[in-house]
């Protein structure tokens, strides 16, 4: 018998009986007064991203140019974002050659306010290590998009099937060295949400 | 209500005062309290040195003193709770189950069987709290910060209605004193370091005096109050409820 | 050592354990603050645990799906019955790939299975990308906490640390200029690497996917950049379904750092394109837990670390005081499963005050635990002969109250008129540092005798 069997009838014969699969009742969750979208802010201020309202992706892209004049190396999802993109995907061979990208901006469909995390799935990200590679992220989504909590965020996500995908809340962050909290560890530097 | 008293061990050697006060306080209450001769031990020590096997004696003993009594009243939260939660390695007799569901620490006898917080007691200083861990997370006592919910004390709560009771906030509201029986002793350089931090957060709140429903967590306390010559006193919350000051 | 002997080390430096205690309970603080905030908590932890209960009860068949399923994602499935076979299979998969340079994200499971020096051994670069873990890794030690690994240096020690290994300009100890440091010299490292390990924190059944918490976003650099991913877990991190992820990952981070969730809970399920992802499944001791009844509700443990933050035992003795992988209260219910005699001190490493069983996201009687450790080893494990014969000797005692009654004479009557001196001496370890109690003439029975004559009379 090869340790996969080997392994499988010990804990068949090791495991209690049968308890049964609890039903998650979302309804002990809910706060009925929740602002989601006042949520939303304050939760994403919290892991240290910011959100700035935005009136179309136009105005991002003219926002993100002012917040960072002088980048090289910069990308976007957005539609209407010509001008802005400074590398093509398709001529990118390995992910490698992404590590110098300044700002990256991606789109989210699903926004969590309890957490202020925002779901971006293979869909949203053509090369699976841009929102970590990136020096600077900048996510776009909609008021539409935000639910309260993550129950509401994985029924939303059962409808769809993604081969790879990350709840990103804020810029990657550290508090290894006597629990002081220093933003920028291995990913992105900085986040910024626009809120649409 | 036939209430009988049990008086632990190390209370009834090294404490009779706290014995004492609880007997008297519960006279006061005009509860008709026997205490019944040939008490030890609730076994406790042996047991949780990892010796069940031999506290089995102790268990029997215990049983057949308190096993005609509706309610049985201790100073102790730790031993009702060693009562409650692990006379369950005795074979389970109607007086065993009896026992176990009866067995009451002393302030939560007080406010929820015999419903009284008021009685006159009063008590002029600064109090500190010190919320035995038995107590409360073993016989929820009081709500404990680990968990989300309603916030309560008995003790806190009966201390709230004695006259002159100033009760002190502390930064650790209920963290272990160290005691922790024979971890006293095995683990004595923690068991010490987590004792003088205790004494430290309350002496920071300007606390005169602290009290517990647990002599043992106040023994160990007050052993390091006594050798450092702090300022502060240490007392049952029987002896503070007691009082007439 | 036993536990104790390393305690009392590490408690001649005061300060040191001041300082301990405080960065720990800061985090525990986070926790209460972040947690008394979700409403419905409690019933979260009810989930968490009632969740992992059902999943340990249908374990098997839980594997089996998830098996099927990550093959079906393209994902290469391995099992190991140990941590040597793990070793094996992680070497096995290195070579084949012609690997030299491993990045690796925190991973409890492969810090068990003594992963690092069993590649090394073959020339192989194993570089740990949480900063913690890297931190730890040049120091040459094993993570003290599970979540955050070198919580027991100081941000001077890590200067000097950084200094020496990664030649980094003396900074007084700014952890912003240590991290940014850390980034770079990593960030070389995973452009590098030829294969990326990760732990794995959930594993979905019903999808074939996994999911991996990390802050520092050090999991996915690894793994979106190698051509290889391999990730291991053992048996216990399954769950059923996708959207039970929705329980744990709200409780997770609270628990572990009081943040709302970790900054990357990436969800893992098929390669990129061209590429190649393997999942190693661990049992290793694992299902002989399982066989316990007392102690298998252990294998619900999230790794959040909760328990560690909490235990007020573990923030004044430090992770290493529990020589063990896992360290702290959950460390100590798992690690006498593992090796009994070795382990024997650690169940006895705490007061029974709860506080870990309280603050567990998935409610694991810890302290029951601990309790029920304490009644197997003193049966199994070669214990003291003094302790064993004073317990038997305490025993006999309270079990007939005449005994009782003279024993309780004779201590009263020495505590009140034996010299201190003698009272406190060496012997006597309580009295190192407290005073006993005076030891009153009258024990309480000899007062209520009195009282019941008097009132004959």
């Amino acid at each position: 018998m090869g340790s996969r069997d080997q392994i499988l009838a010990r804990i068949k014969s090791n495991k209690p009986e049968l308890i049964d699969l609890p039903q998650i009742d979302t309804s002990v969750f809910k706060d009925e007064d929740l602002d989601l979208i006042k949520e939303f802010i304050k939760k994403v201020e919290v892991v240290g991203g910011n959100v700035v309202e935005a009136t179309s992706n136009a105005d991002v892209i003219q926002q993100i140019k002012a917040n960072f004049p002088d980048t090289k190396n910069n990308f976007s999802q957005l539609k209407d974002a010509d001008g802005f993109n400074t590398l093509n995907l398709e001529t990118i061979q390995n992910p490698h050659e992404l590590k110098d990208l300044d700002v990256l901006v991606l789109e989210s469909k699903i926004g969590v306010a309890e957490n202020g995390s925002v779901w971006l799935a293979d869909d949203d990200i053509p090369v699976r290590v841009l929102p970590f590679i990136t020096k600077h992220l900048a996510v776009v989504i909609t008021k539409q998009a935000i639910v309260a909590y993550m129950h509401e965020a994985y029924k939303k996500l059962s409808e769809t099937k993604a081969d790879y995908g990350v709840f990103l809340a804020g810029p990657s962050k550290t508090a290894d060295i006597e629990q002081s909290l220093v933003i920028g560890a291995h990913g992105a530097l900085s986040l910024t949400i626009f809120l649409k | 209500m036939k209430v009988g008293l049990f008086i632990p061990c190390y209370i009834n050697q090294l404490y009779p005062q706290v014995g004492k006060a609880t007997l008297e306080l519960l006279e006061k209450l005009n509860v008709q309290v026997a205490y019944p001769s040939g008490q030890t031990c609730c076994g406790q020590p042996m047991a949780n040195s990892g010796y069940e096997s031999d506290s089995v004696g102790a268990c029997n003993n215990f049983v057949e003193l308190f096993k005609g009594f509706d309610y049985i009243v201790t100073p102790s939260g730790s031993c009702a709770y060693h009562v409650k939660k692990h006379y369950n390695i005795i074979p389970q007799s109607e007086d065993v189950i009896n026992v176990r569901n009866n067995v009451y620490e002393l302030c939560d006898f007080i406010l929820n069987v015999l419903k009284i917080k008021d009685f006159g007691a009063s008590f002029p200083y600064k109090v500190g709290v010190h919320k035995s861990c038995h107590g409360l997370r073993g016989l929820r006592l009081g709500s404990c910060s680990e968990v989300v919910g309603e916030r309560y004390s008995y003790i806190e709560e009966l201390l709230q209605h004695t006259k002159g009771v100033e009760i002190m906030p502390l930064k650790r509201s209920d963290e272990c004193c160290g005691f922790g029986g024979t971890f006293a002793v095995t683990e004595e350089a923690v068991s010490v370091k987590m004792g003088k931090d205790k004494i430290k957060d309350h002496l920071d709140s300007g606390v005169e005096v602290i009290t517990a429903t647990d002599t043992s967590c106040l023994m160990h306390l007050e052993g390091l109050v006594t050798r450092n010559n702090q300022p502060l006193k240490v007392l049952h919350i029987a002896e503070i409820l007691n009082s007439n000051l | 050592m036993s536990h104790s002997q390393l305690a009392s080390i590490f408690n001649k430096d005061e300060k040191k354990v001041d300082w301990h205690d405080k960065a720990l309970w800061f985090v525990r603080h986070k926790r209460d603050l972040s947690v008394h905030n979700v409403k419905g908590w409690e019933e979260l932890r009810n989930l968490g645990h009632g969740i992992k209960a059902h999943m340990l009860s249908n374990l098997d068949n839980y594997l089996i799906e998830f098996e099927a399923n990550a093959l079906k994602n393209g994902v290469q499935v391995h099992w190991a019955a140990n941590a040597e076979e793990h070793n094996k299979i992680v070497h096995s998969i290195i070579k084949e790939n012609k690997a030299k340079k491993v990045v690796k994200s925190k991973s409890m499971l492969t810090e068990e299975c003594h992963l690092n020096p069993h590649l090394e051994a073959d020339g192989i670069e194993v570089i740990d990308t949480d900063l913690g873990e890297r931190i730890v890794q040049l120091a040459k030690e094993p993570p003290s906490h599970i979540v955050l690994p070198a919580i027991h240096k100081n941000k001077h020690e890590v200067d000097e640390l950084f200094q020496e290994h990664l030649g980094t300009k003396p900074c007084d100890g700014d952890p912003q200029y240590l991290t940014g440091e850390a980034r770079k010299h990593l960030r070389q490292k995973f452009i590098e690497a030829d294969v990326a390990i990760t732990g794995v924190n959930f594993a979905i059944a019903d999808t074939g996917g996994f999911v991996v918490c990390t802050n520092e976003g050090n999991a996915d650099m690894g793994a979106h950049l190698a051509p290889v991913h391999i990730a291991c877990m053992g048996v216990e991190k399954i769950i059923p379904k996708q959207e039970h992820l929705g329980v744990f990952l709200r409780l997770l981070a609270r628990s572990a750092t009081g943040q709302p969730i970790t900054t990357y809970s990436s969800h893992f399920k098929k390669p990129r394109k061209g590429e190649k992802m393997h999942i190693v499944i661990v049992d290793n001791g694992r299902s002989e837990q399982l066989s316990r009844p007392d102690f298998r509700a252990s294998l619900h443990c999230i790794r959040c670390g909760a328990c560690m933050n909490t235990c007020p035992i573990y923030r004044r003795s430090g992770g290493h005081s529990y020589d063990a992988t896992i360290p702290g209260p959950i460390g100590s219910i798992l690690s006498p499963g593992k090796d009994l005699t070795k382990h024997s001190t650690l169940p006895f490493a705490s007061t029974l005050c709860g506080s870990c069983s309280d603050v567990c996201p998935v409610k694991i009687d810890i302290h029951a635990q601990l309790y029920k450790w304490r009644q197997i080893i003193t049966k199994e494990t070669p214990q003291p002969f003094v302790k064993k014969q004073s317990m038997k000797a305490m025993g006999k005692i309270f079990a007939k109250p005449s005994q009782f009654e003279k024993v309780g004479k004779v201590a009263r009557w020495s505590l009140r008129n034996l010299p201190k001196s003698l009272i406190n001496s060496k012997l006597n370890t309580w009295g190192q540092a407290r005073d006993l109690p005076s030891g009153p003439k009258q024990s309480f029975d000899q007062w209520y005798e009195e009282r019941q004559n008097n009132k004959k009379d």
